[in-house]
C-alpha cells in the first residue's frame, strides 16, 4: 500500500510537472552541497498538505488517494470546511484575522498524513498504555478540578501561550505558516519552524545525547545521513502531562521516558522533500506508524519573523476578557464554586 | 528613594562623560601574531567563522562604563544581590552620542529598566544586543547563507551572503546582508523595529537604525565583533560598539534550549490572573 500511494504521487507528480521533469524525481540523484552531502537547504511548506487529516477517516478505506466523483466531493466538504474555520479563527478573541487562513483547503486527494500501518490509523495501545492513558488523563482532571478556561494562562494551550507547537506538531501544517527553512552545514543541520519561530541546531557529527536528566521542550536530536536522507532521532522530551499539550494525546505515547521521534528527510526532486515521522514504541503501541508529508520549495529566502510571544495580545485580552466577564456576571463564579465534589460531572458550557 | 534615582543617573552621566575612545586601540584585540584564519572545508576560501560563541563582560548590563550598581528596593528584596549590575569598562567609542530628548528617554528607560526592558518579557534581544547577551549563540556558516541562532528565546538570523535581500516588515532582528571584506564577515543590517534597547541600563534606538556589523577572527578561540549604530532620529553622530567575542570549547557544547515565554508570564500576564 505504501508503494501504491508513492506510485500515485509519482504519477500525480508526472501529470502536475510534465514528462520533462521525471527524471529529477528519482530521489537518487539530488542536488549536492559544495561538501558533498545531499543539499536539502531552502525554505519550504506543508502547505499543500493542509485540510488532509492526521487519521484516514473510515468511510475513505483502503482509498488513500481519491479520484473522481469522490475527490470532487471531497474536495467541496473542505472548501466548506475552510470556510467555517476561517470565520471561526478569525472571528474569536485570540486568533487572527481571517485572512490568516486563506491557504486552508488546498487540493491534495490524499485521506490521511499516515501511510504506515496501511489503513492510515494510529495502532491501537497496549493495555499497559492504555491504563497509563486513563490514569494520566484522571490526573489531569483533577489538577484541573473546578477551574475556569481562563483563570490564568496556564489554563490555555502552549500554542496559545506562544509557548511550543511539540514535536511532530510544529512539521504539520496548520491554518497558516507552515514553513521551515533548513540550513546545513559539514557538522550541523538547522531546522527553522516559522509559526511561534522554532530552531533546532542538530549535531550530524556523531556524538552522544545530552544526558537523561536534561529534558527539554523540543527533546534533543542528533542527526546522521542514511544514503540520501537526513535522519534526525529525538528523545530526552519534557514530562507532558497536560493533554493540551500535544497535537492528540495518542500521537505522543504513554511513556514518556521512552518518547522518542525519528524523521526522514528526502529531497524528491527540485522542489520536493518527503518528509516522514515514525514513532515506534513498543511499549504504547502495538505496531509502530509512520506519517508523511511533502514539502515544497518556497521562493523565499528566509523566514519572516514570527513575534507570536511578543504581539500576543490575545492571550491579554483572553484573561482581561474573562475578568470583565466575572465582574459583570459574578454568577459565572458561583456556579463554578456549586459543582466541585470530584467526579462530579459539570454542566458548565465552558467546559 | 527617589533621590537615589536622581543620585544614580547623575553618577551614570559622568562616569560616560570619562569614557576612554581609544582603548580598543590596544593590542590586545588585534590579531594574535602569526595567525591567520581557518578556511572552510569545502574550498571556498572563506575564513570559517562556525563553532558557539558568547561574550564576556558587563556589555549587557551597560554599554558605557559603569561602577556596580543595585536595584529598586522591591526588586532586591526578592532577588539580592542577583539583581545587582557588575561594574564594567564601556564597551563604546566614548558617551553614547544622544540627542537631548532621547537621552532624557534614555534616563527614563533606565529609572524604569525593570518593568520596561524587553529582556524581561522574553523578546527578541534585536542586534547588537543578541550578540553579547549572557548566553551563548551559534554560527552555521554554510555556502550561501550564515544562520545564527541565539539560545537566548531561541531567537535567529539569516545572514544573506548570495543576494542581497529586503525586508517586507520591520523585525526585531532586522534583515541581514553580508559580504566578506578581507577576512572580515561584514554585514548590514536594516528593518527593525524600535521595541528593542542595547542593554539591561535603557540604551536604546529607534526604527531607523541601522547596525553594520564586523565579525573577525582574531585567534583560534577569539573573534572581534564590532558594531556601527547610525540612527540619525536618536543619535547626533553613529558611534560603536566593540566586543571581544569567546568561543565555547567544552567538549560537545551545545545551545541548549531556553524557551523563556513561560518565565514571563507572571510579569506580562500577572495583573489578568484571577485571583
Amino acid at each position: 500500500m505504501h508503494q501504491r500511494l508513492l506510485t500515485a504521487f509519482a504519477l500525480s507528480a508526472l501529470i502536475a510537472a510534465g514528462a520533462a521533469d521525471l527524471a529529477a524525481q528519482k530521489p537518487s540523484s539530488p542536488p549536492r552541497t559544495p561538501w558533498g552531502h545531499p543539499d536539502l537547504q531552502g525554505v519550504w511548506t506543508s502547505d499543500e498538505e493542509t485540510g488532509v487529516p492526521m487519521e484516514r477517516p473510515e468511510q475513505y478505506k483502503n482509498k488513500p488517494i481519491l479520484e473522481g466523483k469522490e475527490l470532487e466531493e471531497y474536495l467541496k466538504r473542505r472548501e466548506l470546511e475552510r470556510a467555517r474555520n476561517a470565520n471561526f479563527g478569525g472571528g474569536i478573541t485570540g486568533a487572527g484575522p481571517v485572512h490568516w487562513y486563506e491557504w486552508w483547503g488546498r487540493k491534495s486527494a490524499r485521506t490521511s498524513l499516515i501511510t504506515d500501518p496501511p489503513d492510515g490509523r494510529i495502532p491501537p495501545l497496549t493495555p499497559e498504555a492504555q491504563k497509563a492513558e486513563e490514569a494520566r488523563m484522571k490526573d489531569w482532571e483533577a489538577k484541573v478540578g473546578d477551574r475556569g478556561p481562563a483563570d490564568s494562562w496556564e489554563d490555555r494551550e502552549l500554542w496559545d501561550r506562544c509557548v511550543m507547537r511539540h514535536l511532530p506538531g510544529v512539521m504539520f501544517p496548520g491554518g497558516y505558516g507552515n514553513n521551515a527553512q533548513i540550513v546545513q552545514t559539514p557538522t550541523h543541520v538547522a531546522i527553522l519552524n516559522e509559526m511561534i519561530h522554532e530552531v533546532r541546531v542538530i549535531p550530524l557529527d556523531g556524538r552522544p545525547h545530552l544526558s537523561k536528566s536534561i529534558r527539554q521542550w523540543y527533546g534533543d536530536s542528533r542527526a546522521r545521513w542514511d544514503k540520501n536522507t537526513l535522519v534526525v532521532e529525538t528523545i530526552n522530551f519534557k514530562d507532558m502531562t497536560d493533554p493540551r499539550m500535544d497535537i492528540g494525546v495518542r500521537s505522543r505515547g504513554a511513556f514518556p521516558e521512552s518518547f522518542k521521534i525519528v524523521e526522514r528527510f528526502t529531497r524528491m526532486g527540485p522542489d520536493t522533500i518527503q518528509y516522514e515521522i515514525t514513532r515506534d514504541d513498543p511499549k504504547t503501541w502495538t505496531r509502530p506508524w509512520t506519517a508523511m508529508l511533502e514539502l515544497k520549495k518556497t521562493p523565499g529566502e528566509y523566514l519572516f519573523e514570527y513575534n507570536c510571544h511578543e504581539g500576543n495580545i490575545g492571550m491579554e485580552n483572553i484573561l482581561s476578557g474573562a475578568r470583565a466577564e466575572e465582574k459583570a456576571n459574578p454568577e459565572l463564579l458561583k456556579r463554578r464554586a456549586v459543582r466541585k465534589a470530584p467526579g462530579e460531572e459539570s454542566d458548565d458550557p465552558d467546559r | 528613594m527617589t533621590r537615589f534615582w536622581q543620585g544614580l543617573g547623575t553618577g551614570l552621566v559622568v562616569v560616560c562623560a570619562a569614557a576612554s575612545a581609544d582603548r580598543w586601540a590596544a593590542p590586545l584585540l588585534a590579531q594574535a601574531p602569526g595567525f591567520k584564519a581557518p578556511r572552510t572545508s569545502w574550498g571556498d576560501g572563506k575564513p570559517d567563522l562556525s563553532g558557539i560563541w558568547q561574550a564576556l563582560g558587563t556589555a549587557n548590563w551597560n554599554l558605557e562604563d559603569h561602577a556596580a550598581y543595585g536595584a529598586p528596593a522591591a526588586v532586591l528584596a526578592v532577588a539580592g544581590t542577583v539583581a545587582a549590575a557588575p561594574g564594567g569598562f564601556g564597551f563604546v567609542d566614548g558617551p553614547i552620542p544622544y540627542k537631548p530628548e532621547a537621552l532624557k528617554q534614555r534616563q527614563h528607560n533606565f529609572e524604569n529598566r525593570w518593568t520596561l526592558d524587553p529582556e524581561l518579557k522574553c523578546y527578541q534581544a534585536g542586534l547588537p544586543r543578541a550578540t553579547y547577551l549572557p548566553y551563548p549563540f551559534q554560527i552555521l556558516q554554510s555556502n550561501n547563507k550564515i544562520l545564527v541562532t541565539y539560545e537566548y528565546a531561541k531567537s535567529s538570523r539569516t545572514i544573506h551572503m548570495d543576494k542581497k535581500v529586503a525586508a517586507p516588515v520591520p523585525q526585531y532582528m532586522g534583515q541581514s546582508n553580508g559580504r566578506w571584506e578581507g577576512d572580515s564577515l561584514v554585514v548590514e543590517v536594516t528593518d527593525f523595529r524600535d521595541e528593542s534597547w542595547f542593554d539591561r541600563a535603557g540604551n536604546f534606538h529607534s526604527d531607523a537604525l541601522k547596525v553594520t556589523e564586523r565579525f573577525t577572527l582574531t585567534s583560534p578561540y577569539h573573534m572581534l565583533y564590532e558594531a556601527t549604530i547610525d540612527d540619525a532620529k536618536t543619535f547626533t553622530r553613529p558611534w560603536k560598539i566593540t566586543v571581544p567575542l569567546y568561543k565555547r570549547i567544552e567538549r560537545n557544547v551545545q545551545l541548549m534550549e531556553f524557551n523563556c515565554v513561560p518565565f514571563s508570564e507572571d510579569m506580562i500576564y500577572g495583573q489578568w490572573k484571577r485571583r
